[in-house]
């Protein structure tokens, strides 16, 4: 068992440390979304400042890494499936005493794993550790998604949509172009009349166009089985489809509708911040 | 505290001139991004943020002025580049003058590179003190003669005018880099000439303006990858197939272009190992290269970085030979300095004629000189208080920590908005040009 006296020592020196983590960490923060918000933020601030914070990333799981080896000894695994490596840990939360904290998926196990062998003398120090590590997701996760204004609506798309409908930030239109191509290869894969007109839509999105900014910290997740999945009603298409003519002006405005409801999709997929 | 900085003798450097507007206010297009000698020290360019081109003329040796002998005056100012905007990727492309690279001269013009984030510019400086008089088809003002009423012709003679120094844009080399250029360096070949940017390196010909060869590519396929960028690129001086390029992670790469079209692969890999005492959250953006020169000889390189400058011996790839710090108390700052962005500038570095002295600028209008044979170093100041004709410049010194001696000044006092980036020397004499804000200051060694 750890002594008493041998853990404050560890609190305090760890004091010091947290505290240069903290303010690295929110000025990091600062910066990248600051950054964000520019038309063309530095190509080579952009890399330094996103480095700095994985590096910052890599010593906090560092240290939670060292702290559950100093507390797996101490506490009775109640935690089914705990591993002194997580993330990988297991799913289960309920059983519990875990503060509410809405973590997304890679470090929520880390984070409830923290919570779960936590005495109150530890409480502050965890809690410290676990707000960094939400506080880096927040800062990966917003990477793909950030607070800007969303896509344009389509019926509005003209043959010169990628020069006036598209927004100034060029880091926003990399990601939509990130998104597109796998709609793209879905509509392709159904291959049925409707996502013709999909197709034509996302021709007219020159991707080489959006090159040169990106989002570093881009962990963009959606995949095409994703998007698969909100697009229930396009692969079902080819039966509803028929060639008459009494159909045609429904199937046109049925377009109309499945092209908004993909549209409504990409919007989605960028998560709140 | 130092008298002065030698190489022999000990230099004694005076105030000589300054340029630029006195005001507390300064406008943000005055501020000069560049500072370049040509290669006779005759001419002094520098570039601003307002795209504009100033270059200053050594005045030669009169007898009739000798208080004004060696004085710089400006010799012809010009445009260099405009704001643009793309429309494509809705961005507006800075008129900032990154780099500007004298060609070495081969006639009675002048010739200049001058590059923006996107475009190179070669700009051609002549003088007209001529002008043909007694044209037949037209008059003195220009306006056309009645061809009707010529009765007899004449030939035109060349009358001296007032002395008219005119620049033209002769090439202009646009299109070929996606990120912003931060290098230009001409090859010792005089026909060919690098341009790098963040990610690439491309390699052109001086009378080719369509075409550029790429030389070097370190995009990653997924962008997410990236790590590492291009910092700074410079042509050998001697061995025109040799070039170096600086990193975001305080590596150089020298490379070959016999090797292969593509120099991806370095041929050389210099890396000094890091510290592990000293390893911080900022040890990689201190790390960063902002400047890296060859050496006149062609045998050494000097690289700056945030808080020291490294001479490299070019046979010697695990560490540098010398290493000179510039400002180390400001080592336990960096994290102020990160929040305030002060961490990213980019200083450059120069050496003197004869490869012996360094030169690279600080903060609070400091600029740092170290002599590289007595191992002795300098701090000067390039301020208007000490801006009386010929008056000597009184070295400067930073209390660390401590009880502040007189003429100290102590860390936190220092003005980090007064940073002094650009720094020439003159290839020949010791006479060197600093670049403060919008100011260009010029000191001349008393001896000279």
């Amino acid at each position: 068992m750890v002594a008493k006296g041998q853990k404050r020592k560890l609190l305090e020196g760890r004091g010091a440390w947290e505290s240069q983590l903290q303010s690295v960490l929110d000025i990091s923060m600062e910066k990248f979304h600051r950054d964000q918000a520019l038309v063309e933020p530095s190509l080579l601030r952009s890399v330094l400042i996103s480095n700095t914070l994985r590096q910052v990333q890599s010593e906090v799981r560092a240290q939670v890494e060292s702290l559950s080896s100093v507390k797996m000894p101490t506490k009775p695994q109640t935690h089914s499936g705990l591993e002194p490596d997580f993330p990988s840990g297991s799913p289960s939360s309920t059983e519990h005493n875990a503060p509410v904290f809405s973590l997304n998926d890679e470090n929520s196990n880390t984070e409830e794993d923290v919570m779960a062998w936590t005495s109150e003398e530890d409480f502050s120090l965890s809690s410290a550790i676990s707000v960094i590590l939400k506080d880096l997701d927040t800062v990966i996760d917003a990477g793909q998604g950030p607070p800007r204004a969303p896509l344009g609506s389509v019926e509005n798309l003209t043959g010169d949509a990628r020069h006036t409908q598209y927004p100034p930030s060029s880091s926003r239109t990399e990601r939509a172009s990130n998104v597109v191509p796998s709609v793209k290869s879905e509509a392709a894969c159904l291959g049925c009349p409707q996502d013709v007109v999909l197709e034509k839509l996302l021709l007219d999105i020159d991707t080489s166009v959006f090159e040169p900014e990106v989002n570093l910290l881009q962990g963009f997740s959606v995949t095409a089985d994703d998007l698969v999945k909100y697009l229930p009603s396009l692969s079902k298409s080819p039966s509803a489809s028929s060639s008459s003519s009494s159909s045609s002006h429904g199937q046109a405005t049925w377009e109309i509708q499945e092209i908004e409801h993909v549209m409504d999709i990409l919007m989605r997929t960028y998560p709140q911040s | 505290m130092m008298a002065g900085v030698g190489g022999g003798n000990d230099f004694q450097w005076c105030f000589s001139q300054v340029k630029g507007a006195t005001d507390e206010d300064v406008a943000e297009a005055d501020i000069i991004s560049t500072v370049e000698f040509n290669y006779s020290g005759e001419l002094l360019a520098t570039g601003d943020k307002g795209g504009r081109v100033v270059i200053f003329q050594r005045e030669q040796e009169s007898k009739n002025r000798p208080l004004s002998r060696g004085e710089y005056n400006v010799y012809s100012t010009f445009q260099s580049h405009e704001p643009e905007f793309d429309y494509l990727k809705s961005l507006e492309i800075e008129e900032k003058i990154n780099k500007i690279r004298w060609l070495p001269q081969q006639n009675a013009a002048h010739f200049l590179l001058s590059t923006n984030d996107k475009t190179i510019k070669l700009w051609k400086i002549s003088e007209r003190d001529k002008r043909a008089e007694g044209y037949n088809l037209k008059d003195e003002d220009g306006r056309l003669r009645d061809p009707f009423r010529i009765t007899s012709l004449r030939v035109p003679v060349l009358m001296p005018m007032d002395l008219m120094v005119e620049a033209s844009p002769r090439r202009i080399f646009a299109n070929a880099h996606t990120y912003h250029i931060n290098s230009i360096s001409v090859n010792s070949d005089y026909e060919t000439y690098l341009s790098a940017d963040d990610l690439r390196i491309n390699l052109w010909h001086l009378e080719i303006t369509d075409r550029s060869f790429n030389i070097v590519d370190i995009k990653p396929a997924n962008m997410e990858e990236l790590t590492e960028v291009i910092t700074a690129a410079e042509c050998h001086p001697h061995q025109c197939n040799v070039f170096v390029y600086s990193s975001s992670k305080g590596t150089i790469r020298l490379c070959d272009m016999r090797a292969g079209a593509l120099c991806d692969r370095h041929s050389k890999f210099f890396e000094e190992p890091e510290d592990p005492s000293s390893r911080s959250f900022f040890s990689e953006i201190i790390s960063s290269i902002s400047d890296v020169k060859f050496s006149h000889s062609g045998r050494y390189m000097m690289t700056r970085d945030y808080l020291s400058v490294k001479v490299w011996d070019l046979n010697m790839e695990n560490r540098p030979v010398e290493t000179y710090q510039v400002h180390e108390y400001l080592r336990s700052k960096l994290c102020s300095l990160y929040e305030n962005d002060c961490i990213f500038d980019k200083f450059e570095c120069c050496w003197n004629g004869s490869d012996s002295a360094i030169m690279t600028g600080s903060y609070n209008n400091f600029f740092r000189m170290f002599d590289r044979n007595t191992r002795r170093d300098i701090t000067l100041e390039a301020s208007r208080e000490n801006s009386k004709p010929r008056a000597m410049l009184k070295p400067r010194k930073v209390c660390t920590g401590g009880k502040r001696k007189k003429d100290e000044i102590s860390v936190d006092s220092l003005d980090f908005n007064k940073k002094i980036l650009h720094t020439a020397w003159h290839p020949k004499e010791n006479v060197i040009a600093v670049a403060a804000t919008n100011n260009l200051y010029i000191f001349q060694d008393k001896l000279n």
